[in-house]
């Protein structure tokens, strides 16, 4: 709010606006991003208790449920001394110890935003929004729908306000109650801010209106921005722009107005004197704010602190690699989720080693399936490729569900199919209920590219929509180099390297897109892993890598892969391009797999209320994949649930770790890279990543209800691009209850596996990554790789951490753990915080 | 056969009574207990219709317990099982089943789980308690659980603004069916002398036997109906409080919404059918209306861009064609259809989220983007039109508030000189007054004495008003509602011979709700709780046992079946004589405004958004 004083400036507020709406695009694709990108610019507390005191939400836990988790031990004494410590020094530690455990009450002021509506029921007694809100959003919705109405709105070409001109002129009927309102409607002289005089009559006050007015429903007011700014995340395209809602939302003010209050209602600033309120003016934090840092602090230190002190009781064993040979590597995405399965698989094959990747493998590119009408982005959201990756031949089609057909919407079809299809909606019922199959209205991660479909992934040189089809020898060798020199294999090739992507599959599930690959812009990562394996393969791209260095002996074949982090199933990609010998291993290595998905499944079935963890572990398994196809079953999966820690170094750092699928495990070899070279590359993509996903879901935690999008139960699907809760409802962004209960709101922290000195350079290269660790977004610590030390940055440098906990607790069966943890009592953070086990050292 | 009738009501309330005793954190044994009783009422069910199959078929009369009785009034239970029973009764027991077992895992960990379970099995009495009635008396007692379960379960998220708003709404369009039906049952009694059981109904009306005689009641009475049926199943002009039901747990919205309460009109449609079976200028009018929603809902559903009020009107235009079968005699086809429907609607509501993932990767492989060739001239204006007004709901939201709110609320500020002083100083003395001519009433000259009823019912009718639009202190507003109703029973006391025990009977409940309510109201402000009424303030998030205790308390003062007020409503109307209009429609139209009133403090106290914002609270408009 910078404009108070000085003239109006409509598109530098609309600028501003922009900004601070939430950014999210429809639902088809779910990028994780920080809830409050807006303040990013700030450091962590200051933006969120700046944000909390405009826009009303929670920003931590209050000062009650911070004492409770200090009397249920969830925030150990020792732990609280050291945050109290670390913020106010040994002179006052002892008066903010009262302050944080007793005297400190909790506080709370209005928020700033929608202050200046408010005059509507102060001045007329008139609710607004009430009244205007459900036909804004039909309207909008009608415009934006993607395929619910069988009845599209027309001129969607032509923009909103020009198409609503178009539809008014009809004569008979209108949107407006008032002659008036439609008349300023046609008259093309008439702006925004003309209608600002009208309605508010202060150019003072317009910008801090329009924040009001914008704000009373952002989740349709952020939808429009996204559109505007990113049409391409809509199939069916719509031209549509901020100020054009605001347009149209002001005229049906000015309707409701002049209907309820007759002509000759004046604005609200000519009725009374209003001060204009400084909306962003900075926050005086208070002894209140103070306390909960504090508190914050001591809740995320307790488990940092808890995984460090574990870091170096199993650092203090020696745990080098053996020297037998491998029998299989595996490739896998940093996700979250993946940390138990490569656990397992570990487990079940001592010999076989695992590595992390950010999910797209290094290769980026739009993928266009075999009849599919557009292309799909296959990389981190923020990446625009230049590559085309085309389906030949897909192999299977997807069928169609009678009983979603639009048809029995109308009349006459509608009559028959309640007289024919409703025996038939009666046995599917019946059958969905006790027998839950995979189906064509289920998003099915397997199906994003088929297993007999053929790929082109060799550049002949031909373009398309100006992207290359295909790679070249060199394009391919580069990002060949670039993944494998990243995460530090470079020598010990074994025979078979598995390139295993992710995806996920749900029913009834809208916000599907949020259990997908992160890299992969929202999607299944399986034609990545595909393509990344053709490459590794090529003779001619091993060639032009041998040149560079890089060694891939001839009996070393790589294979992509797709794991189904909801069902805990496997599929691989050309298997028959195996040779016999790895054909042969291929075999065993498949059991291999298998196994550990079983054991895989009954980790995580210890969350689960439908599955009883202790009975044969087959029967856990095939529950967890009727789960991934059940129409009831709001929780296929828990997504990134719990997500803490980022780990960028060597598997044998956390080998000997159980971290109950909390960490990112970025592979990272230090020695490859003693001046950090690789590093940078390395680390670019973490904090916009795995930041993105901690912080959405450390907010959506925080508060469920106005940063996250609620309970999931009564969701209305609106036009395919959102889900609000009511007919009349905004729209939901963030993330719903049912993803984010077992998730304690701690920052990601990332432990890199190098040098304090080379890792401090490292992220002070580059404004826009040291941004993330200066301003205390995401957490780092660097691990010093000599010596059992541990270093964490604060303020600008590294400062030695010692670890406090002395007694890690040991766990000579992870299946006793899981079978004897206990599941929440109820989602709310007291009891959902216990079902997150601590972390135990894995007895050899 | 018909003694084992009474069990079918039976069976799920005692369900009910047992999962409201259970923990509230135990899902499974609620789960257990609810599909239990559900099941075991799906058993007896299907023994009971086994076997009359095999007695081919015929229609079955079970006398239940009197409740009341004197020399001309008579309160009784009565059973019926016929065809249309067996029908609604199946499908709503297996849907009922089904969504319960959906259910289960569906609202796990859901802070209302109980609260849902309760509900539906509360609902699941009602519906049992109409298709099994065998008299409009017990018909009319599960229309009055079905309407009351509807606002919980609208409301079931009763800390957002919305559905507690959007319950309020649906409530008040229900509260007037109930009151359309209360009158119904007063006119039927009168002119049949007696409370006639359904099976003389169809009895007389095979015989050719008319049932009401006497113009203009054979008309007036099934329009009555049809306006109840209207209300009930979201027909025209009703239809816009369905797609707004849909607020809870989309389980919920999908068998009550989506099915068994909506198609609620369609049967009563068919029980009423002897009384207007043979009234031709009925039938069309029933064929017009029905006819008239199905063109209308398919439209609107056409422009609908949320999935949810999509088969909201889809649903609602079927039924439509179900009442103009019913009208024209084809009740197979209409019972065929509304099973087919209800079970389509329930399926296709259950896996509405679904659409996005499945229409979103139809769209990506066969999408070609709709063109729309509208010219220029009169048949395009006329499409625009129909889609501008489409979008707009035929602007049925805005009628209904137009007629149902807008006019009350109006009215009710007009009272601007009933304050709570001379509610003291004018309006206790007045009562006093009346009190005691009640018992010398040879001292009132006749001419008063004859016009009295209807003045103290005005009264009574201006008093709840006034306490319909107070935005100040809820007590106030309370006393208001409960004076009103004193006056009500004054108003019966001077009407006809003074029954004390009929006046003790309607005046029990409401003495026991006033008292609990201002227990409730005390605590509150004990508490430094703000108990204004001009906001929603949520206090069911810090006082969650006084916010059933007063749920209770409003219960009984809106005269739900849970005190004898409730049979007293019936006798009060019971002493009202079929020529006066005036008294009638000012006694009903107290019973609509006494259960509004009473339901919007119950609200604006409980529930919505929680003013205090140290813990998360939704935005209002989401």
């Amino acid at each position: 709010m910078k404009n108070n004083t000085e003239n109006f400036d409509l598109d530098a507020v609309i600028h501003e606006l922009k900004h601070y709406l939430p950014s999210q695009t429809p639902l088809k694709d779910f990028i994780h991003h920080n809830s409050l990108h807006a303040f990013q610019h700030l450091p962590f507390y200051e933006a969120i208790f700046t944000s909390s005191a405009i826009f009303g939400h929670q920003a931590t836990f209050n000062l009650n449920e911070y004492r409770k988790l200090y009397e249920i031990g969830r925030i150990r004494h020792e732990i609280l001394e050291q945050a109290v410590l670390a913020r106010k020094g040994p002179h006052d530690a002892k008066s903010w110890m009262e302050k944080a455990l007793r005297s400190t009450q909790s506080s709370y002021t209005e928020p700033g935003i929608g202050r200046l509506r408010q005059y509507w029921k102060e001045i007329y007694r008139l609710d607004i929004d009430n009244i205007v809100q459900p036909l804004l959003f039909r309207v909008l919705c009608s415009y934006l729908d993607q395929g619910v109405a069988i009845w599209h709105f027309p001129f969607v070409d032509e923009g909103l306000i020009p198409g609503l001109r178009h539809v008014e002129k009809n004569g008979f009927t209108s949107f407006f109650k008032t002659r008036r309102a439609r008349n300023l409607l046609f008259d093309e002289s008439v702006t925004v801010e003309s209608l600002l005089a009208l309605v508010v009559g202060d150019e003072k006050l317009y910008e801090q209106y329009l924040f009001d007015q914008q704000f009373s429903h952002r989740g349709w007011a952020g939808m429009v921005s996204a559109v505007e700014d990113r049409p391409d995340t809509l199939l069916y395209p719509k031209k549509i722009a901020l100020k054009e809602l605001i347009f149209f939302e002001l005229l049906l003010e000015i309707d409701a107005a002049e209907d309820e209050l007759g002509p000759g209602w004046k604005p609200l600033a000519h009725m009374r004197p209003i001060k204009p309120v400084d909306l962003f003016a900075k926050l005086p934090l208070t002894e209140w704010h103070e306390v909960l840092m504090i508190w914050q602090d001591a809740f995320e230190l307790n488990y940092y602190d808890e995984v460090l002190s574990a870091l170096k009781i199993v650092r203090e064993t020696d745990r080098e690699e053996g020297s037998a040979p491998k029998s299989f590597q595996g490739i896998f995405c940093i996700d979250e989720r993946e940390c138990s399965i490569r656990r397992h698989i570990e487990s079940v094959d001592p010999n076989c080693e695992t590595l992390g990747a950010p999910g797209f493998f290094g290769v980026e590119f739009f993928f266009h399936p075999a009849n599919g009408k557009f292309y799909e982005k296959l990389c981190p959201a923020p990446v625009t490729p230049k590559f085309l990756i085309r389906e030949k031949e897909s192999g299977g089609k997807r069928g169609h569900e009678i009983l979603h057909s639009k048809r029995s919407h109308t009349i006459l079809q509608g009559f028959a199919a309640s007289l024919s299809l409703g025996v038939w909606a009666a046995f599917r019922l019946f059958r969905d209920i006790f027998s839950p199959t995979m189906g064509p209205a289920i998003s099915d991660a397997f199906a994003h590219m088929n297993l007999s479909s053929e790929l082109v992934i060799e550049s002949n040189g031909e373009t398309e929509n100006g992207l290359q089809v295909g790679f070249t020898v060199t394009e391919m060798a580069d990002r060949v180099e670039n993944l494998l020199r990243g995460i530090g294999l470079s020598t010990r090739f074994a025979p078979i390297v598995y390139v295993v992507a992710h995806g996920s599959s749900s029913a009834n599930n809208p916000h599907h897109g949020a259990h997908d690959c992160g890299a992969c812009s929202g999607r299944p990562g399986s034609v990545n892993a595909r393509v990344l394996a053709f490459m590794a393969n090529n003779t001619r791209v091993r060639a032009e890598l041998a040149s560079r260095g890089l060694i891939i002996p001839d009996e070393t074949q790589f294979l992509g892969a797709l794991h189904d982090t909801a069902s805990d199933e496997i599929a691989f990609y050309d298997e028959k391009g195996l040779n016999p010998a790895n054909a042969a291993s291929h075999v065993q290595n498949r059991k291999s797999f298998e196994e550990a998905l079983n054991l895989n499944s009954k980790e995580r079935s210890r969350r689960f209320a439908s599955i009883n963890t202790k009975s044969d572990i087959r029967k856990v398994r095939e529950a967890i994949r009727r789960r991934s196809v059940s129409y009831f079953e709001p929780r296929p999966e828990l997504g990134h649930g719990t997500n803490a820690l980022c780990f960028v170094g060597h598997r044998n750092l956390t080998k000997g770790l159980f971290l109950d699928r909390r960490a990112f495990m970025n592979s990272y070899d230090y020695r490859t890279d003693p001046d950090g070279k690789l590093l940078l590359g390395v680390m670019r993509p973490l904090p916009p990543v795995c930041g993105g996903i901690n912080l959405e879901y450390y907010f959506s935690r925080i508060d469920n209800q106005k940063l996250g999008a609620g309970t999931k139960l009564p969701h209305n699907v609106m036009g395919l691009i959102g889900v609000s809760n009511s007919n009349d409802g905004d729209l939901r962004p963030g993330l719903p209850l049912q993803m984010i209960e077992v998730h304690d709101p701690v920052r990601l922290l990332v432990l890199v596996e190098h040098y304090p000195e080379v890792v401090l350079k490292t992220v002070k290269s580059e404004q826009s990554l040291y941004e993330w660790f200066s301003n205390e977004w995401v957490h780092l610590v660097a691990i010093h790789p000599d010596e059992n030390r541990y270093f964490r940055f604060s303020e600008g440098e590294f400062f030695e951490y010692k670890p406090m906990k002395g007694d890690i607790r040991l766990a000579s069966d992870i299946h006793n753990l899981i079978e004897s943890a206990e599941e929440m009592e109820t989602n709310h953070i007291l009891h959902a915080t216990l079902e997150n086990l601590p972390i135990h050292i894995i007895k050899k | 056969m018909n003694e084992f009738l009474p069990y079918f009501i039976l069976v799920p309330l005692l369900g009910f009574v047992v999962n409201l005793t259970l923990p509230r954190k135990r899902e499974a044994v609620i789960f257990w207990s609810a599909i239990t009783t559900v099941s075991l009422h799906a058993l007896c069910l299907l023994v009971f219709t086994i076997s009359w199959l095999g007695n081919g078929a015929p229609d079955i009369h079970g006398e239940g317990p009197v409740l009341y009785q004197t020399r001309d009034n008579e309160f009784s239970l009565n059973f019926f099982f016929d065809r249309n029973t067996a029908v609604y009764f199946w499908v709503s027991s297996v849907l009922t089943f089904l969504v319960m077992i959906f259910s289960r895992y569906y609202m796990h960990r859901e802070p209302g789980f109980k609260r849902f379970f309760n509900n539906v099995l509360f609902f699941y009495t009602g519906l049992s308690c109409i298709v099994f009635s065998g008299n409009l008396e017990t018909l009319f007692i599960g229309w009055e659980i079905i309407g009351i379960t509807s606002f919980f379960l609208i409301a079931f998220y009763r800390d957002r603004y919305l559905p507690v708003r959007n319950a309020l709404k649906v409530v008040s369009i229900y509260r007037v069916a109930d009151v359309f039906l209360l009158l119904g049952i007063w006119i039927c009694h009168h002119q049949f002398g007696q409370s006639l059981s359904f099976v003389t109904w169809k009895q007389m009306f095979s015989d050719g036997v008319p049932l009401i005689s006497e113009e203009p009641y054979r008309v007036i009475v099934p329009l009555i109906f049809l306006v109840v049926a209207l209300v009930k199943s979201a027909q025209l002009p009703f239809s816009s409080w369905l797609p707004r039901a849909m607020e809870g747990p989309t389980t919920s919205s999908a068998i009550f919404y989506g099915s068994l309460s909506v198609h609620i009109g369609v049967f009563l449609l068919l029980r009423t059918y002897p009384l207007w079976g043979d009234i031709l200028a009925i039938k069309i009018l029933i064929v017009g209306f029905g006819a008239a929603t199905a063109l209308v809902a398919t439209v609107i559903a056409r422009v609908q861009s949320a999935i949810k009020s999509q088969l909201a009107y889809s649903s609602v235009a079927q039924i439509g064609l179900m009442f103009a079968e019913v009208a024209l005699g084809w009740h197979t086809l209409a019972l065929v259809h509304f099973a087919g429907n209800a079970f389509l609607r329930t399926y296709q509501l259950l896996v509405s989220p679904s659409v996005l993932s499945y229409l979103i990767h139809d769209q990506f492989f066969n999408f070609i983007p709709p063109q729309h060739n509208i010219r220029d001239n009169f048949a395009g204006r006329l499409k625009l039109a129909v889609y501008t007004l489409s979008i707009r709901e035929w602007n049925l939201d805005r009628i209904m508030y137009r007629l149902l709110w807008q006019p009350l609320k109006t009215a009710g500020n007009m009272l601007e000189f009933i304050h709570l002083k001379n509610v003291l100083y004018f309006f206790l003395p007045l009562y006093a007054a009346c009190l005691y001519f009640v018992f010398h009433r040879d001292e009132l000259p006749v001419d008063i004495l004859h016009n009295l009823p209807v003045g103290l019912a005005l009264v009574s009718v201006l008093l709840i008003l006034k306490a319909f639009v107070k935005r100040n202190e809820a007590p106030n507003a309370w006393f208001l509602v409960v004076m009103s109703q004193l006056f009500t029973a004054m108003a019966i006391a001077f009407n006809e011979q003074f029954d004390m025990f009929q006046i003790f009977m309607y005046l029990s409940g409401i003495v026991i709700s006033t008292g609990i309510g201002y227990w409730v109201f005390s605590r509150l402000a004990r508490a430094g709780e703000a108990i204004t009424l001009d906001r929603f303030h949520g206090h069911s998030y810090e006082h969650p046992g006084l916010t059933r205790l007063f749920m209770l308390a409003s219960l009984g003062m809106a005269g739900f079946p849970i005190t004898p007020t409730f049979i007293g409503e019936d006798l009060i109307l019971g002493h009202v004589q079929e020529h006066q209009f005036g008294l009638t429609l000012l006694i009903s139209l107290g019973l609509i405004l006494d259960g509004l009133a009473v339901f919007r403090i119950y609200a604006r106290l409980f529930l919505g958004p929680h003013e205090k914002g140290y813990h998360e609270v939704a935005y209002r408009s989401s």
